[in-house]
């Protein structure tokens, strides 16, 4: 053990990397020469193609010299032309600036507030600062003489549309999806809660990316404990780079080495703000359309927001065909296997029958029967994910004409088993979160491995491990069973079942612990006669 | 981590150990035995299994070739469970009794007694003991298990279905499951009855697929017939009147059809939807006695004379008529096991066990000889519900 302990607490240092520059201008000034400054800029920047830089003069008589630096690509150019350098160059070299400065720390404020006609300026002293605003895409204007610019906010970059949800569509509800840009993505849940409670902060993540991260939650609402936690979490984090939330997800999950998700992730503005308004906190990453909600409890992932849309019968059904769906795509292939290979005096006779005539023949034991369809089954649809879209219906007639006809015509597997596999896919299909299904299809095959090796008796050890290891996780504190276990009374309102919505006076208990009464409507009467 | 691969280890070593009877076999591994015969030769059991062949039985397409959906392997040993596990030699497949629907005994080993070759069947964990146990009437079980049959492909099949539709519509028929007869065998008070199955027609038409191929097979399979037992000794078989009146004291009635005389002449059918009977009995100085009540309900089925079915005193004729119907059946039947085989069939002696327990410890060593002697008393009680969709028979209009 002494081995593994010494391993553990090694640390990697840091070797001599491209980070050096870095590390060196988080202390480095301004300098004064403009020429100076250049250079510097070019240096680090190892005189990078894309970085734009143009010197002029401003003024009449006592003429200053003046740059402004910005990437291409990142920045509007027309904003740079109309109020930058337009500004800039005419109007001020039309100003007598004798009359008004001389010269010294005075320039800076009177050009700042004169010249430039942009609302977003910061003032930039250190070096840190000026390369964290360029490669952002802002504008760094830099004046001869003074040690300080700068930065005007005018970034603009290519993006995609607010369009419809891609991975959780509905019919009934909302149709806009994130997209790339954290901001709109946070703009597209402002406009759903338009309550001051709704805070925000957000901090840079990822010493190479540094991605904006933000943390947004309702004051009041949300459990102040479990905010906490998540700036906490945040924190910690020390990566390169953050390119989806899935960087961040893994990185702050609990449960570290659980199959099963326990930070919630969607695309669609309307969850993240009902979450919201349930106390739950939500994690916006920039570059992905695919925002976190914590903390995330079992029953969350088989919810879908047009449940709530739709009348309450048809969601609570709904919901409960998703977790018959839950225990058919983990359990029906094993269950298969078990059955027709230990406990065949279960099966009815008449179906005995016919499943052995199929079973005539056939080379392979149940389970290497089912584990090839299975794994067949993964490969297709692995590749109708990664293959190029021209040529997906190949693929899916081959794959179809495979798997469905040729096989069981070929004797390699029987038919009975083809139906099985090809419902639990589907049924792994069902949940409303990829994730959710991603647990259960890994699961699967332990489960077949089980029944192939011990009948209903592995397979109910298999399920109590599973219930002891679902029960013994948490999402931020919660008990992430809850409110199945702990058995919350209060809650079952919304867990297997989705009741009326004027029986949801209140929020989820364990979630949201302050602010608990969510709403009063009574549930809707023809007029009464003493009323008026 | 430590602890994980304990935990890990310690659920392999359970799963390992404590599972039960289990044994890992594919579909293709298994010869389905729908029916096993037991007869004897000698001193030694010959034991027929009737296998499903799957593939001629199942509805699937094209996988059918016209060879017979069933075959009958055929051992003979010592014991039942070594003739059994002798049949390997032949068959490819271990019988599977799992599925077992019917257990048939050759009435030669039925005469000398079944005890002995039930306890397998009960005690092996793979058979289900909820199949019926018949008897070949006056043949080899084995005749019995070689017919080919059409409508149900599977032999067993046929007879289990044949059994179970005569019981729910007809009535006078007698099902009786493996434990049902041990529990009989090993109660006092009441001997064993075991239907009968016969082989109708030329016994050696059976077994080729060209029986099949007829719509008047040359061989068919009938449930037909109570074999009375002496404890695990065949005795005799009773009639068919002597059967219904059976069925009808020993409960055993749920729905059957009931013909009665009217009153000016010509008959009338009446469908029993619900029976009940119970037996009573009373010790009056020393003496058991017996009472039988039976009470039914019925629907008028089938009227072939003049009778006016819209009064209702006709309605209380014909109910008077079934009541004697049951009461006569009822006492034949008891005449002719008490005359004929000398034993308690019924189950007088548990019921007097049940009522009079002080006297069943002095009674109970010759229980037989008390019940021929014991008066038993008959008394029914008909109720005709509905009459069927026309009122009158259109018979009586015919008359004019």
């Amino acid at each position: 053990m002494g081995f593994f302990k010494k391993n553990k607490t090694r640390r990697f240092s840091r070797g001599p990397d491209n980070l050096d520059a870095e590390q060196r201008n988080k202390n480095d000034q301004l300098k004064t020469s403009l020429a100076e400054n250049m250079m510097y800029i070019k240096n680090t920047l190892g005189n990078s193609d894309d970085v734009q830089t143009r010197q002029f003069e401003i003024g009449k008589g006592l003429t200053i010299k003046c740059a402004v630096i910005y990437m291409k690509g990142l920045t509007d150019e027309a904003a740079i032309q109309d109020f930058v350098l337009k500004t800039l160059m005419t109007e001020v070299k039309n100003t007598d600036l004798e009359q008004k400065i001389v010269e010294g720390p005075q320039l800076f404020d009177v050009l700042k507030n004169l010249a430039v006609t942009i609302s977003d300026i910061q003032d930039i002293t250190d070096y840190q600062k000026l390369f964290e605003g360029l490669l952002l895409g802002n504008v760094i204007y830099l004046i001869d003489g003074q040690d300080k610019g700068m930065s005007f906010g005018v970034n603009k970059w290519d993006e995609r549309q607010v369009s419809e949800p891609i991975a959780q569509s509905i019919v009934r509800g909302p149709q806009d999806a994130f997209n790339e840009n954290i901001l709109t993505n946070i703009a597209l849940v402002r406009r759903r809660i338009k309550s001051p409670a709704l805070w925000l902060e957000m901090k840079k993540i990822g010493k190479l990316t540094k991605t904006s991260v933000a943390v947004m939650y309702m004051k009041g609402i949300a459990n102040d404990k479990t905010v906490e936690e998540v700036r906490q979490r945040l924190k910690r984090i020390d990566i390169d780079g953050v390119l989806e939330g899935g960087n961040i997800e893994e990185l702050i999950r609990d449960g570290g080495k659980s199959p099963f998700p326990t930070v919630f992730n969607t695309e669609r503005p309307d969850v993240i703000a009902a979450g919201l308004m349930e106390g739950r906190i939500a994690i916006f990453v920039d570059g992905t359309p695919f925002n976190l909600l914590v903390p995330a409890l079992f029953v969350q992932f088989f919810q879908t927001p047009e449940d709530y849309y739709n009348r309450s019968y048809m969601g609570s059904l709904i919901r409960l065909l998703r977790y018959g769906a839950f225990f058919m795509a983990l359990l029906a292939p094993s269950i298969y296997i078990a059955l027709t290979t230990f406990h065949q005096e279960m099966i009815p006779t008449p179906l005995l029958l016919s499943l052995a005539a199929q079973r005539e023949g056939v080379p392979f034991p149940a389970f290497v029967e089912a584990v090839l369809m299975e794994v067949t089954f993964e490969i297709i649809r692995e590749a109708g994910l990664r293959m190029p879209r021209a040529i997906g219906p190949a693929v899916s007639i081959v794959g179809t004409l495979v798997i469905g006809t040729s096989a069981v015509d070929a004797g390699m597997v029987s038919a009975g088993m083809v139906i099985v596999v090809s419902i639990t896919e589907i049924a792994s299909f069902v949940f409303p979160n990829y994730e959710m299904g991603i647990a259960v299809r890994m699961i699967r095959f332990l489960f077949m491995a089980l029944a192939a090796s011990f009948g209903f008796f592995g397979i109910s050890v298999g399920l109590i491990a599973l219930v002891l290891h679902l029960c013994s996780l948490r999402s931020f504190g919660v008990p992430y069973m809850s409110p199945l276990a702990p058995f919350i009374p209060a809650d079952q309102k919304d867990a297997l079942f989705r009741l009326p919505k004027w029986k949801m006076s209140s929020r989820p208990r364990l979630i949201n612990q302050e602010n608990v009464e969510r709403e009063q409507t009574p549930q809707p009467r023809p007029p009464q006669p003493n009323e008026n | 981590m430590k602890r994980s691969v304990i935990s890990c280890a310690l659920i392999i070593f359970c799963l390992m150990t404590m599972t039960g009877c289990w044994d890992r076999k594919e579909l293709n591994e298994l010869a389905i035995a729908m029916g096993i015969g037991i007869d004897k030769d000698g001193d030694q059991y010959v034991v027929t299994a009737q296998v499903v062949n799957p593939g001629e039985v199942a509805a699937q397409k094209g996988a059918a070739v016209g060879r017979a959906p069933v075959i009958t392997f055929q051992a003979k040993d010592k014991t039942i469970y070594e003739a059994i596990r002798k049949i390997t030699k032949e068959s490819p497949r271990k019988i599977y009794s799992s599925h077992l629907r019917v257990l048939v005994i050759g009435e030669d080993l039925a005469r000398e007694g079944i005890g002995r070759s039930l306890d397998l069947l009960s005690r092996n964990q793979e058979l289900r003991t909820d199949f019926y146990v018949m008897i070949a009437k006056g043949m080899k079980a084995s005749d019995v298990l070689n017919v080919t049959t059409s409508l149900e492909k599977i032999p067993s099949n046929k007879i289990f279905y044949a059994l179970e539709t005569s019981d729910k519509v007809y009535g006078p028929t007698y099902k009786e499951t493996l434990d049902d007869l041990i529990s009989t065998l090993v109660t006092h008070g009441k001997q064993p009855a075991i239907t009968g199955v016969v082989l109708k027609g030329n016994e050696h038409e059976g077994a080729p697929m060209d029986n099949v191929a007829k719509t008047d097979p040359d061989a068919r399979i009938k449930v037909d017939g109570i074999a009375i037992f002496k404890k695990d000794k065949l005795k005799g078989w009773l009639k068919e009147a002597a059967s219904a009146g059976y069925v009808i004291t020993t409960d055993q009635l749920s729905k059957g059809i009931m013909h009665v005389k009217c009153p000016k002449g010509g008959k009338a059918a009446v469908e029993i939807i619900n029976a009940k009977t119970k037996i009573k009995t009373k010790v009056v100085n020393g003496q058991p006695e017996a009472f039988v009540y039976v009470r039914q309900e019925g629907n008028v089925g089938e009227v072939e004379c003049h009778i006016d079915l819209t009064k209702p005193e006709s309605i209380t004729q014909l109910e008077k008529g079934i009541e004697k119907r049951n009461v006569e059946l009822v006492k034949t039947s008891i005449k002719e096991v008490k005359r004929k085989y000398k034993i308690d069939s019924f189950g007088f002696g548990e019921a007097v066990h049940r009522s009079n327990p002080e006297y069943w410890k002095k009674a109970q060593k010759n229980w037989d000889k008390i019940f021929v002697h014991m008066p038993v008393h008959v008394k029914a009680e008909m109720k005709i519900r509905r009459v069927g969709t026309i009122g009158n028979s259109f018979i009586e209009e015919m008359k004019e």
